[in-house]
């Protein structure tokens, strides 16, 4: 089975479990606080799994490990470069 | 370690996505266990708002992709015309 169709099963599963639950299909009594929580949880869900990528990529991006002595030297290698390519012709 | 404004933004979506995870929690999972009478509800909109704005949202953001990707093609058709 590939991964596409093992998502597809997973989220049918769990989909029609919510369904069915929200719904009252299964006849269960379900207390009044777990219904108000049960309906909205596949929002719940998609805005957590937002948050949780927002946030990942937001620390990713304040804790990467920057090298300004190597990115400065790249640059000075690239205008070396272009200099040189410049005198033997070729134009940017 | 990212330096200057790389650091800024970094942190400040971490701190943005931390506070929209614990305002969406409380409403959704927390509210309904406390007592209707309590003062916290007053802080929070009708339940219903919790589906119909992360929806209205991402249908929002369906449009502005949608948008971008119009743009960028016909920017890049209208380059390749001029090109001809």
């Amino acid at each position: 089975m590939t991964k596409l169709t093992q998502w597809l099963w997973g989220l049918a599963l769990l989909g029609s479990a919510w369904a069915a639950l929200t719904m009252g299909a299964l006849g269960l009594e379900l207390p009044f606080p777990c219904r108000e929580v049960l309906w909205p949880l596949p929002a719940y869900l998609l805005v957590s799994a937002g948050c949780y990528a927002l946030g990942t990529v937001g620390y990713r991006v304040a804790t990467f490990h920057d090298c300004e002595d190597a990115a400065r030297e790249l640059q000075s290698q690239i205008l070396e470069a272009r200099a040189d390519l410049a005198r033997r012709g070729l134009h940017f | 370690m990212a330096t200057g404004t790389d650091q800024v933004v970094g942190f400040g979506l971490v701190a943005v996505s931390l506070i929209i995870f614990t305002y969406y929690t409380t409403w959704v999972i927390l509210l309904p266990f406390i007592d209707s009478q309590h003062v916290i509800h007053k802080y929070f909109l009708p339940r219903a708002y919790a589906v119909l704005i992360p929806l209205a949202t991402g249908l929002l953001l369906l449009l502005f992709v949608g948008l971008f990707i119009t743009y960028v093609m016909l920017k890049s058709r209208r380059v390749t015309k001029k090109a001809q």
